[in-house]
């Protein structure tokens, strides 16, 4: 049990089903927890050690509240490796779908008025990353069984995980599909991260783009391109915004300059 | 159509990758390190007994790609020289996630092996000449590999002229080695750091490496030829230096660094308009690079 | 060369004849395309007319999308000890012929690529004639008739197929086919000018007016210009050109390890020279950071590069670039652009 490396699950705001994608691993999951001592792990365990030291830190959600925040901070102190697991934890996810617009606070008030909060002072939703140093990722919403265990597997070893750094595209056409946006169906899947291994692509749906924006994303061409489809302009932006997290906010001024 | 006009060209004749078919990579042994600056360390490998040595040849400017079971692989250039058997040489600067793996390592430990691969310098077309070496940074790992080739077969070459620059004396690669050298009369050793000399200042100057071009007395431009390593800024400037010099165009050899993986011009990664740099290079003459754009 | 005569009716007893060496691959429809896809029974087996080219090319046979490459564990490397199954691949056009040529060229020349070798050593190449759609640009580049590469080719010449021999392989095939009855030699007087009708109608039938005449010297012309920067904001980078191209060999590979053992396999995959960071370094210098630097790339691979190196362009004219890019980049456009040709 001593030479295990300890391992720390921790959740913010999402669903939760980043967590219970590690427990979908049935296969592998004596294998998983026979390879780390775990910690924590509150979706799971009834016995959590919250003041444990940990050599890898699983940080799930993103964080709505001052409270998390202070949290994170504490988990980022006890933690070696803090890994941001899954699309909250990363980019957002849909909480951050109107991130960057100023519109929080209206929204906010509109929606829950003068109550009071008993779980911290709420703030516009922000990944992990605004706060802490992210030492490794997992994306996903949720993270595929294929891609999780991989990471799991490199980080338990002692060595960091690492993805092509590829759209949906690859996985998509390595499954042999036809491309979607050829027969005018919305995908998402050039601008978004790959690793998924292309289920809704493969299954005729296209792509929402939901394990976050790849680096260079070509918003600007695929925003004509669909437009050249027949589609309006405020519904392809409106999707791209979906799961577009923090990452589409500095690009949406561009966008709507094309759009003019 | 242009035909491939590589002159400087694959290396057909010696040091082929022994591996290169099923790119399995061979066991080494990890024997010594020594921290050569604050991010570069030095390793020697000898091979494990599975493994005999006589199928390890290479030449000075060959490289070879390291492998840890479980973190992958990437290529280094040999720093060691084939005349000094036995012990294959290398210094790492610790730039990723692979490199700070490389600098876990313990004595003892093992590490993989495939290579060596790339061109290297053609010492033989060097023979009997006036060689000129010039290093920046880093690129002083390669050309130790000819530096010590050369000094082993000294009687076999001219005049050895070696300029080295590096960005402050910290940065200097096998400080303790060169300021040996600055005391033979086998070798016309300059060295100099863009920097901070303070302490050095009677070995060490000040300025950038163009600037000890001055320095190197009277010069056979038809019988020498030039060897240049460091980084990708520094080319432009040097080749300018060794052209107002009168060298010829391919009489300059030139290591370049690309993205090299398989080191056998398949995985692609490499490649520069229709050139693979780890076949076809690392090692091209200047007239190679004027005759393919995007090369330096 | 032996030519043979086989009747279509015999379809099915072809296949009883193939899968007597291997497993049988072959087109089978997928979504509005085709796929090549194990063939387990004579009752799925056809001559696929309609398939003028599967959504992936051939090369997936031959280097598979992901396999793994070497098996570690901490004391060293091996390749792992797999039997390769004997493939006998059937209903490869000449464009596909011609890009296993290429291939070919390509893995054993300088240095040999054993996954590669060990494959192809195993494949059967059993070609189809075909006839152009209004993508197929293969009478452009010199792949609308093969001279070899092929095992078995069936010539479509409506009441019958016309079988040419290209291997001894092909012979061994043929023989166990004649025991059965299914080839015969008994050759029509006019199978002359039956075939020559077939090869004019076949050259009659090309729609793609693409034109590469020049392309070579032009890619040299053009690096400075204009057009690569229009065409690199318009890309998407998404990679499947490579994916689809017959002739893309690029690859990456990637360690994998196992929980809780000593052990994992080094993966090898298909690369894209589209993607962001094939060309970045250690120390994070990337040599290719501009789309259309990489498009540049890749169109010089394609046009250019492999002349200098093996005497022909790499594109064997299949249309796929054409048919699945999204944002119409394909050697047909850069073609016009580099003709400045609608521009």
């Amino acid at each position: 049990m001593n030479n295990k490396p300890t391992l720390g699950i921790y959740g913010f705001t999402g669903c939760a089903g980043c967590q219970l994608a590690i427990l979908d691993c049935e296969e592998q999951l004596v294998d998983l927890f026979e390879a780390a001592d775990i910690k924590v792990f509150y979706e799971a365990m009834s016995n959590n050690d919250d003041e444990a030291e940990v050599d890898i830190a699983l940080v799930e959600g993103s964080i709505n509240t001052e409270t998390q925040k202070e949290e994170l901070l504490e988990i980022r102190k006890k933690a070696k490796i803090l890994v941001a697991f899954g699309s909250c934890a990363n980019y957002g996810c849909i909480q951050t779908m109107a991130y960057g617009d100023g519109k929080w606070e209206e929204r906010f008030k509109k929606v829950y008025g003068d109550m009071k909060f008993t779980v911290g002072k709420a703030i516009e939703p922000q990944p992990i990353g605004k706060f802490v140093k992210v030492d490794a990722t997992i994306p996903g919403c949720p993270p595929s069984t294929q891609q999780m265990l991989m990471a799991f597997t490199k980080l338990l070893n002692g060595y960091m995980p690492v993805y092509p750094n590829a759209p949906v595209c690859l996985e998509c056409k390595l499954n042999e599909n036809e491309c979607l946006l050829n027969k005018g169906i919305m995908c998402l899947g050039p601008l978004t991260k790959g690793g998924c291994t292309a289920p809704c692509p493969t299954h005729n749906t296209g792509c929402v783009g939901c394990w976050g924006i790849i680096d260079e994303a070509n918003h600007t061409s695929e925003l004509k391109l669909l437009i050249e489809k027949g589609y309006k302009k405020e519904d392809i932006i409106r999707k791209f915004r979906i799961f577009g997290g923090n990452n589409i906010a500095e690009k949406i001024d561009e966008l709507l300059e094309v759009v003019k | 159509m242009k035909e491939h006009d590589c002159r400087h060209g694959r290396n057909t004749d010696s040091g082929k990758p022994h591996n290169h078919e099923t790119q399995v990579p061979v066991m080494m042994r990890i024997i010594s390190k020594k921290d050569l600056t604050p991010d570069v360390r030095f390793f020697q490998t000898v091979p494990t007994k599975e493994y005999r040595y006589e199928n390890l040849d290479y030449r000075p400017g060959q490289f070879m790609s390291l492998s840890i079971p479980g973190a992958g692989d990437a290529p280094f250039s040999v720093t060691s020289s084939p005349t000094r058997k036995g012990i294959i040489e290398f210094a790492i600067r610790k730039v990723g996630r692979f490199t700070e793996k490389i600098f876990t390592l313990k004595d003892g430990d093992l590490i993989g092996l495939k290579g060596p691969f790339g061109n290297g310098f053609d010492v033989e077309k060097f023979k009997g000449r006036d060689v000129i070496i010039v290093a920046g940074g880093l690129g002083a790992a390669p050309l130790r590999s000819l530096l010590l080739y050369i000094l082993d077969n000294r009687e076999e070459f001219g005049r050895l002229i070696y300029l080295y620059g590096a960005r402050n004396v910290e940065d200097m690669l096998y400080k303790e080695d060169f300021f040996e050298l600055l005391k033979s009369d086998q070798i016309e050793l300059q060295l100099i750091v863009d920097e901070n000399n303070e302490g050095y200042e009677d070995r060490i100057k000040k300025g950038r490496v163009t600037e000890l071009f001055s320095g190197i007395g009277k010069f056979d431009p038809e019988n020498t030829v030039a060897a240049v390593c460091g980084p990708p800024v520094m080319y432009k400037f040097v080749v300018q230096e060794l052209l107002k010099l009168d060298m010829y165009k391919n009489d300059i050899y030139l290591s370049l660094e690309r993205r090299m993986k398989c080191g056998v011009g398949k995985c692609g990664h490499c490649i520069i308009d229709y050139v693979y740099t780890c076949i076809d290079g690392p090692v091209f003459t200047y007239w190679d690079v004027l005759n393919m754009i995007d090369l330096i | 060369m032996r030519v043979l005569k086989f009747e279509k009716k015999n379809t099915n007893k072809l296949f009883d004849v193939l899968s007597k060496f291997g497993e049988v691959w072959a087109p089978v429809p997928k979504g509005e395309s085709y796929s090549y896809q194990r063939i387990e029974s004579s009752k799925d087996f056809a001559f696929t007319d309609g398939c003028t080219r599967t959504v992936l090319p051939e090369k997936k046979l031959l280097i598979p999308q992901k396999f793994s490459t070497l098996n570690f564990n901490s004391k060293g490397y091996e390749k792992p000890d797999e039997e390769i199954p004997a493939k006998i691949v059937f209903g490869i056009h000449n464009c596909g012929i011609s890009a296993i040529n290429i291939l070919d060229e390509f893995y054993t020349t300088d240095y040999i690529d054993a996954d590669y070798k060990q494959r192809r050593n195993k494949m059967i190449i059993i070609g189809t004639s075909c006839m152009p759609d209004e993508h197929c640009f293969c009478d452009k580049t010199n792949t609308n008739i093969v001279e070899k590469g092929y095992d078995i080719f069936f010539t479509d010449l409506n009441d019958y197929y016309l079988v040419w021999i290209g291997t001894s392989k092909g012979y061994d095939i043929v023989r166990v086919g004649q025991n059965m009855g299914i080839f015969n030699e008994d050759i029509p007087k006019d199978v002359s000018e039956r075939f020559s009708k077939f090869r004019k109608e076949k050259s009659e039938a090309f729609m793609n007016d693409v034109d590469l005449e020049g392309v070579t010297d032009l890619m040299e012309l053009s690096h400075d210009a204009d057009f690569w920067k229009e065409l690199g904001d318009k890309c998407l980078a998404c990679g499947q050109c490579t994916m689809v191209c017959p002739t893309c060999t690029c690859y990456n590979i990637i360690e994998e390890n196992t929980l809780n053992k000593d052990a994992g396999t080094r993966e090898r995959y298909w690369d894209s020279c589209m993607f962001k960071d094939f060309s970045l370094t250690a120390g994070d210098h990337n040599f290719r950071a501009a789309k259309s630097e990489r498009l540049k790339l890749w169109y010089t691979h394609k046009l250019k590069a492999f002349i200098g190196h093996f005497g022909v362009p790499s594109c064997v004219g299949c249309g796929r670039c054409i048919v699945t890019c999204p944002v119409d980049i394909n050697i047909k456009t850069v073609a016009e652009r580099l003709k400045k040709k609608g521009a």
